[in-house]
């Protein structure tokens, strides 16, 4: 396929050159002290962030301001996450829903993982465009890597690559961003570190003891340290926001738990053959791809046999979502210690799962030593992965995008704002 | 003068709750702003009491006394037009609001005033006045902004004030705090039985009628620290069992045998009907249970867990897990649910008048179990209380479920009903707990005065007690606190980070006098759904 091997050809030609490309920025930097680090802990759920395992967050958010209702955007999957921390902007405006589509062009379901999936604008295209301020990327998923393209000053791209995992490891992924820091020092970096995510996917224990899954914390907050410390050593601490969070909560299902649509839906007269799923793990979009007068129907029948199937939580518009056309007639959610397994009941094996209104809740801290911090703050406003952007454009100086901003600047945290120029 | 500082639009922002045509133009009468009347005159004998705070609204209480024969419950007695009057001052210089509400022997004498036009999260004073006679003034809070950021509420949590079984010096207590935002009362607010004990009942026989009911109010509402408490702080307050009979459920109790007492349903109606007359509660066509906005900080739902309920059944009866059987009836259940699910604040504050986490009970030797049970409601039997949401576990389930599914954290019950003092997580299954996550936390207050483990048993505090809890906490994993022989009040205070609670202990309840220690503190930290023990109490500042 085209699109395939274009992305293929963008990861390659990165990858194949070093662990760290940089390319030349466009445009001149501006003066500025202020730095801004967005770090996400893929997956982390919110009392792992505030339990034993990852003291450098519960450190970082006794240093700032941590916001404990905050929740990921719907579907809570990694790619529409990391799309609405950078632009601010619902998927209906991104383009990015979910992680996996059904693409009615290729006539195939793919993740959303190309430099053309994402029409809107992010920070780490408009700092460079609009203020000349470098930005860099570091993210530990090739597919995160693809969506967000040639859109920052310095890109990393993730290497080497666990086979199973699909990842970085973490332990990489900062020696990335620490050297990106070290070689450019960019006004925003936006790093994602893998390792929580994919061991929390494949952790076999995670209904109970969660083995590897506390393993993997355990190390990443390791990672994370390294990053304050580095921060601190190099005298950049007093000049640092950072912000820490995660994209989406992790939830474990036992292996019979899980539910198949296609299995339900093919066999109904009306929709056999004329529906595609894009499973997203703790959600399925459904796709009519049948007659177009036979949509309100077929829609209704969806519904219909969706509720009707152990294990679904709801059936959910995409509309009242704010989610765009790609992502299809229907969301289905799961509940929680369920997940979904289409086209067939194989295809899916994996315990750990999200995208459910179950593994919306995350950490969001927003923390550094920059004087403007506000210290030892609990919020309890609604806050969103879609704040980020809002809240690192205050800082910077930058104004809405054009259409506004769908997030809200999370102004609280800090004292004084802006404080980039 | 008062007259010049209000205007009428805010006059006409209120509205005597369920009373016919309550009007006031500009003529009203102007209240003597220089009165010597006290909570002692006998045309307020019932003291002033105000509720249920919203934003920009409270809801004020008195009851009138306009001619010596109309007693509560004669109904008998002219109708008369009571003034009230709100303002920012305790010395009435900047008068908010004032109107005028009707009320007769219809409605026993009662005056409550829906006042709106309010500011938010700020203290009034308010007063009545009749044909001169002024009542005291009482002070009250509005809530906070819908959309306020909250760092800080505190509220006092009570329930189980059984007059008999001693003085109400909990409440004096919570009155002289003087940091509470409001009072929760979680039920049992007035008991039905008669008879006497450190203190006799009026009336002194069983309560059945409309008439009994409302002396009963009566009575309760002349306690020195009753209405202190009344006067001093906005009370939040929903009922249990006690307020109509004992083990109540939508269609009898325990306490209610149709043959001699009557129609249940005539008697709960009267009891409900006094209910509403003598306590500033805000209804929806008789429906009690509602939810109240503290800004982005927390919201309340306070519950109805009577009146829709199922008959209780015996403890090990299968029934226990039909889901046929309910104990918030379907209708709160939903409304329930989706104000969890949907709620944007985020502390979800529950007040629930009994246990909903599961409780095992350790094997026990007859006299103790006999006590536990006279105690905590059980039927028979030593496994579970099935007056507890035990007895109702697909109630149980579906809630507890739909938080779980619907990634909904800081969900806290806050619970009174069995006269002891517990904290704990709440899981969905609690045999398998720790394996299995916790979806909440519960704390369960005290009673005020109502008797206890040791006085039913009759040995002294402290004594047998700490086996049995030991007991409980061993079979009960997700039990972190289980004290059952004191007596007090709770204050809960409410952070984005926390939300704690501090139980303080009545040295005497015999004694009007008697002082209040810190017994225990719990607290669950903002996205735990566990409790954990806490060596300070909330300070006072």
């Amino acid at each position: 396929m085209s699109t395939a091997i274009s992305r293929r050809t963008l990861l390659g030609g990165a990858a194949g050159a070093a662990a760290l490309t940089a390319f030349a920025p466009s445009v001149a930097m501006a003066a500025t002290d202020l730095r801004v680090y967005v770090v996400v802990v893929d997956g982390c759920r919110p009392d792992e962030a505030a339990g034993a395992y990852l003291p450098t967050v519960r450190s970082l958010a006794a240093q700032g301001t941590s916001f404990a209702a905050a929740r990921a955007v719907s579907i809570a999957e990694t790619i529409p996450n990391h799309v609405a921390m950078m632009s601010g902007v619902h998927p209906a405006r991104s383009g990015v829903p979910a992680n996996s589509v059904w693409d009615p062009m290729l006539g195939e379901v793919r993740d959303l993982g190309l430099p053309t999936d994402l029409l809107a604008p992010t920070l780490l295209d408009r700092l460079p465009a609009e203020l000349g301020l470098a930005t860099a990327s570091v993210l530990s998923k090739d597919y995160l890597f693809g969506v967000f393209g040639e859109r920052a000053s310095h890109r990393w791209a993730p290497e080497p690559m666990l086979p199973i995992t699909d990842h970085a490891p973490d332990v990489f992924t900062m020696q990335a961003l620490i050297d990106v820091i070290d070689d450019h020092d960019p006004a925003l970096v936006f790093a994602n570190l893998g390792d929580v995510d994919r061991f929390g996917h494949a952790d076999l224990t995670g209904s109970s003891l969660r083995l590897l899954r506390t393993l993997a914390l355990i190390d990443t907050d390791a990672q994370l340290s390294r990053l304050v410390g580095h921060l601190r050593r190099t005298g950049r601490w007093d000049s640092s926001v950072v912000i820490v969070l995660s994209d989406h909560s992790m939830d474990w299902s036992l292996p019979l738990s899980l539910v198949n649509l296609a299995g339900r839906l093919d066999v109904d007269p009306l929709l056999a053959g004329n529906v595609r799923i894009a499973q997203n793990g703790g959600a399925d979009l459904l796709y009519w791809v049948g007659p177009a007068d036979q949509r309100p129907a077929a829609t209704d029948r969806m519904r219909q046999l969706a509720l009707a199937t152990p294990g679904v939580l709801s059936v959910v518009d995409p509309a009242s979502l704010q989610l765009g056309a790609n992502a299809g007639d229907l969301v289905v959610f799961c509940k929680a210690g369920w997940r979904f397994s289409d086209p067939d009941v194989i295809s899916n094996p994996i315990p750990g799962n999200h995208g459910h209104p179950a593994t919306e809740p995350i950490p969001l801290v927003i923390s550094g030593g920059h004087p403007a911090v506000r210290r030892g703050l609990v919020s309890s406003a609604p806050a969103r992965t879609l704040d980020v952007a809002p809240t690192v454009a205050h800082l910077f100086g930058l104004g809405a995008p054009a259409g506004g901003w769908d997030g809200v600047a999370r102004t609280e945290a800090f004292t004084g704002v802006p404080v980039g120029n | 003068m008062a007259d010049q500082t209000y205007d009428r639009r805010s006059v006409l922002r209120a509205t005597g709750a369920a009373t016919a045509g309550v009007v006031l133009a500009t003529t009203a009468t102007t209240v003597a702003t220089t009165s010597t009347a006290s909570a002692a005159a006998p045309v307020f004998a019932h003291g002033v009491a105000s509720g249920d705070p919203l934003p920009d609204g409270i809801l004020l209480w008195t009851r009138v006394t306009p001619t010596p024969d109309a007693t509560p419950g004669s109904g008998v007695g002219p109708t008369v037009n009571v003034v009230w009057e709100i303002a920012t001052t305790p010395d009435f210089a900047r008068v908010r609001a004032r109107g005028r509400v009707s009320t007769g022997p219809d409605r026993d004498h009662t005056v409550k005033v829906d006042v709106t036009g309010l500011l938010p999260a700020t203290t009034y004073y308010y007063r009545f006045s009749l044909d001169g006679a002024v009542s005291s003034v009482g002070a009250t809070r509005t809530a906070p902004a819908a959309d306020a950021a909250v760092s800080r509420l505190r509220f006092g949590v009570v329930s189980c004030s059984n007059l008999p079984d001693g003085f109400f010096a909990a409440y004096r207590y919570l009155a002289e705090r003087g940091d509470l935002d409001a009072v929760l009362h979680l039920g049992d607010y007035i008991y039905e039985g008669g008879g006497g004990g450190v203190r006799p009942h009026e009336p002194a026989h069983e309560i059945l009628t409309l008439a009994d009911y409302r002396q009963r109010h009566a009575q309760y509402k002349t306690d020195e620290h009753l209405q202190r408490l009344h006067a001093t702080v906005p009370v939040i307050a929903t009922w249990d069992d006690h307020e109509v009979a004992d083990n109540a459920w939508s269609g009898g109790a325990a306490n209610h045998q149709p043959d001699t007492e009557g129609d249940y349903a005539a008697r709960k109606a009267a009891a409900h009907q006094a209910y509403f007359e003598w306590m500033p509660v805000r209804t929806e066509a008789d429906r009690i249970y509602r939810r109240l906005r503290f800004g982005l900080l927390a919201e309340l739902s306070m519950l109805d867990l009577r009146s829709y309920r199922s008959e209780q059944v015996g403890p090990l009866d299968p029934g226990l897990g039909d889901p046929s059987r309910t104990i918030v009836g379907a209708e709160q259940l939903a409304w329930l649910e989706s104000g969890l699910v949907g709620s944007g604040a985020q502390w979800k504050l529950v007040g629930n008048s009994v246990m909903i986490a599961p409780l095992q009970l350790p094997p026990l030797p007859a006299a103790q179990e006999a006590a536990l049970t006279e105690m905590v409601g059980q039927t028979e039997g030593p496994s579970v209380n099935p007056d507890q949401w035990d007895g109702y576990q697909s109630d149980r389930r579906r809630l507890l479920t739909a938080l779980k599914d619907n990634g909904v954290r800081d969900t806290v019950f806050l619970t009174g009903d069995i006269h002891s003092s517990w904290a704990s997580d709440v899981p969905i299954n609690a045999g398998l707990y720790p394996l299995t996550p916790s979806v909440a936390t519960e704390f369960v207050c005290t009673s005020v005065t109502s008797d206890n483990f040791d006085e039913i048993l009759g040995v002294p505090p402290r004594t047998t007690s700490l086996v049995l809890e030991a007991g409980i906490q061993a079979l009960n994993r997700h039990i972190k606190y289980c004290e059952l022989d004191s007596h007090g009040a709770s204050v809960l205070e409410v952070t984005p980070d926390a939300v704690q609670m501090d139980w303080y202990y009545l040295a005497n309840k015999a004694d009007a006098a008697s002082a209040l220690t810190h017994g225990r503190s719990f607290r669950t930290r903002t996205g735990t759904q566990k409790v954990q023990s806490v060596g300070t109490p909330i300070g006072t500042t």
